[in-house]
């Protein structure tokens, strides 16, 4: 066995597509698990500094479930840049917009800050509805209880 | 006493600075003074990172364990226990390399692990 500890090579390993289906699935729950996989820390390679991580697809984000009052009460906010451009948006009106952001938002805000971090969720897609375009990665259900 | 003048010498010294400084970024690698400070720091950062490496890759080599642990449905903190109780010394950095290198071995270290975890607990 080599005496220095080994250190993944970025494109040297192979990323697995794992296909996650949120219905009825809590949102930080899976959350937290979406972002360790795209992080690379569910693999004995992983390296800080190299992006060992595999690619998640969700799909049904629209069916993802928040406990609690959180619906109504927990708000999502931009800001445009312009005085007076912060945007409030309660996560009920969000989730009628754009389900996946909600989705999205939560992992992505889990992920390191950096340009690996965003290098990182890149490797994320998010749809509504139970299809998606990457069949041909031929991902591999992940189960989340 | 003859008078000394500094000319030789300061260049001398500049160029000793400008050459450790070499490959800094912007006016770090080109001014004297800025150099100076660089060097100054690079210093301290090195010496200090040398003991922090330790740390570093400790934590490194606890998270690939946790990751090869997880993968065979324990927990990073009851294999370590399990393989203190089975009188297994071998160290984080070894567990980690054959977490990788030898998953067939690592999966036999997990179950040697839960078999001394479960008796302590019973």
């Amino acid at each position: 066995m080599p005496r220095q500890t080994t250190f993944a090579k970025t494109g040297e390993l192979d990323k697995t597509w794992h296909h996650l289906d949120a219905r009825g699935k809590v949102l930080g729950r899976i959350a937290t698990e979406v972002a360790t996989i795209l992080m690379g820390k569910h693999r004995p390679e992983y390296t800080p500094h190299v992006d060992t991580g595999d690619c998640v697809i969700i799909t049904n984000a629209e069916q993802v479930v928040l406990t609690g009052r959180k619906a109504q009460q927990k708000t999502m906010q931009r800001f445009s840049g312009y005085p007076g451009g912060q945007k409030v948006e309660s996560y009920e009106s969000l989730m009628e917009r754009h389900p996946e952001r909600v989705v999205e938002k939560a992992i992505t805000r889990m992920l390191p800050k950096g340009r690996l971090g965003r290098q990182m969720a890149k490797k994320l897609h998010v749809y509504v509805g139970d299809q998606h375009p990457h069949q041909a990665q031929q991902p591999v259900a992940l189960e989340i209880n | 006493m003859p008078r000394v003048r500094k000319g030789a010498a300061r260049n001398k010294a500049r160029r000793r600075i400008l050459r450790n400084a070499r490959g800094y970024f912007g006016t770090k690698s080109r001014h004297k003074q800025q150099a100076k400070v660089a060097i100054l720091r690079a210093g301290n950062f090195a010496f200090r990172d040398r003991r922090n490496r330790k740390r570093d890759f400790r934590r490194l080599w606890i998270t690939r364990i946790t990751a090869a642990c997880r993968m065979r449905g324990t927990r990073y903190s009851v294999f370590m226990h399990g393989l203190q109780q089975a009188g297994i010394l071998l160290n984080r950095k070894m567990l980690s390399q054959m977490a990788i290198e030898d998953p067939a071995s690592f999966d036999e270290l997990v179950q040697v692990a839960s078999e001394h975890a479960s008796k302590a607990a019973a």
